[in-house]
């Protein structure tokens, strides 16, 4: 499913920023794109945003819980973070057909190769 | 500002965080200083090394919740068991990728991974009342809690 929106500079998020962290992510290739997958846990496909701008792809991931009215806090590892990774495209992605999934907080970018870059078999002639 | 006391928390086990103090000092440093702690371990915490996936515990009034970030599961690859006053969520997952061959047998990739953790809960907890839901890749189990029982005042006849 494509989610990937292209957004205008005006519609930034009304809620006040929180620290961001590059979130865990890998990159693999094969013959077609790349693939990334970046583990963001707690984001909610609303609270996710995928934008090109120029060189960058920049993924932006808001971790939506909040505490219970009444709630006493024993113990805590996650941090109160947001998530934020910027890629650099080159000229070897074709960006008018990049797709973004996001199931269960992880989420795969499969950023297809532009055709130039990609081999071709040149017949030997004569 | 509250600070947490990691210390009485069911979750610090002695035995199993052998950097004990070290572990310690790196969590208070972190409520200080957070940006600094972010490019140290760029979002992840200690436990990632290990394999684990954090956890958080907190109370309301009435139950105990556990949030456990484990994120690219299935709903049928976790396993949420409670035995004795003790939870333990284990989640294993096996993933086939084929490499891009086309002609022929293509290689198969297998990854397999599994992921356990076991907490051990303050108080006693009503077992049939345990609810998971798993939601962005977090699970969340909702464990009650037991109700004190009531004192019986059992009357005895003075004979």
């Amino acid at each position: 499913m494509n989610i990937l929106t292209k957004k205008e500079p005006q519609a930034v998020a009304k809620t006040t920023p929180r620290r961001t962290v590059v979130p865990r992510y890998d990159v693999r290739e094969n013959t077609d794109a790349f693939i990334v997958t970046a583990q963001l846990p707690g984001v909610d496909r609303s609270a996710l945003e995928t934008t090109v701008d120029g060189e960058n792809l920049t993924v932006l991931g808001r971790r939506t819980w909040t505490a219970p009215s009444e709630w006493t806090l024993l113990h805590r590892e996650t941090a109160l973070t947001d998530y934020r990774l910027v890629l650099e495209l080159d000229r070897r992605i074709n960006r008018e057909v990049i797709r973004a999934e996001l199931r269960q907080g992880v989420l795969t970018l499969t950023l297809p190769k532009a055709e130039a870059i990609k081999p071709r078999k040149i017949e030997i002639s004569g | 500002m509250k600070i947490i006391r990691y210390q009485n928390s069911p979750l610090y086990n002695p035995a199993t965080s052998f950097t004990g103090l070290r572990e310690e000092m790196d969590r208070l440093f972190d409520a200080a200083f957070p940006t600094l702690s972010s490019l140290q371990r760029d979002g992840g915490f200690l436990g990632e090394e290990l394999g684990d996936f954090p956890i958080d515990l907190y109370q309301e009034k009435d139950a105990f919740v556990v949030r456990a970030e484990l994120p690219g599961f299935r709903k049928e690859d976790l396993n949420v068991e409670v035995a004795d006053d003790i939870l333990t969520v284990t989640g294993h997952q096996k993933t086939e990728t084929k490499a891009d061959g086309k002609e022929k047998d293509s290689n198969i990739t297998t990854q397999e991974r599994r992921v356990s953790r076991s907490i051990s809960l303050p108080e006693h907890i009503h077992n049939d009342k345990i609810g998971a839901t798993y939601e962005n890749g977090v699970l969340t189990v909702t464990l009650p809690k037991l109700e004190e029982v009531k004192p019986k005042t059992i009357a005895i006849e003075v004979k």
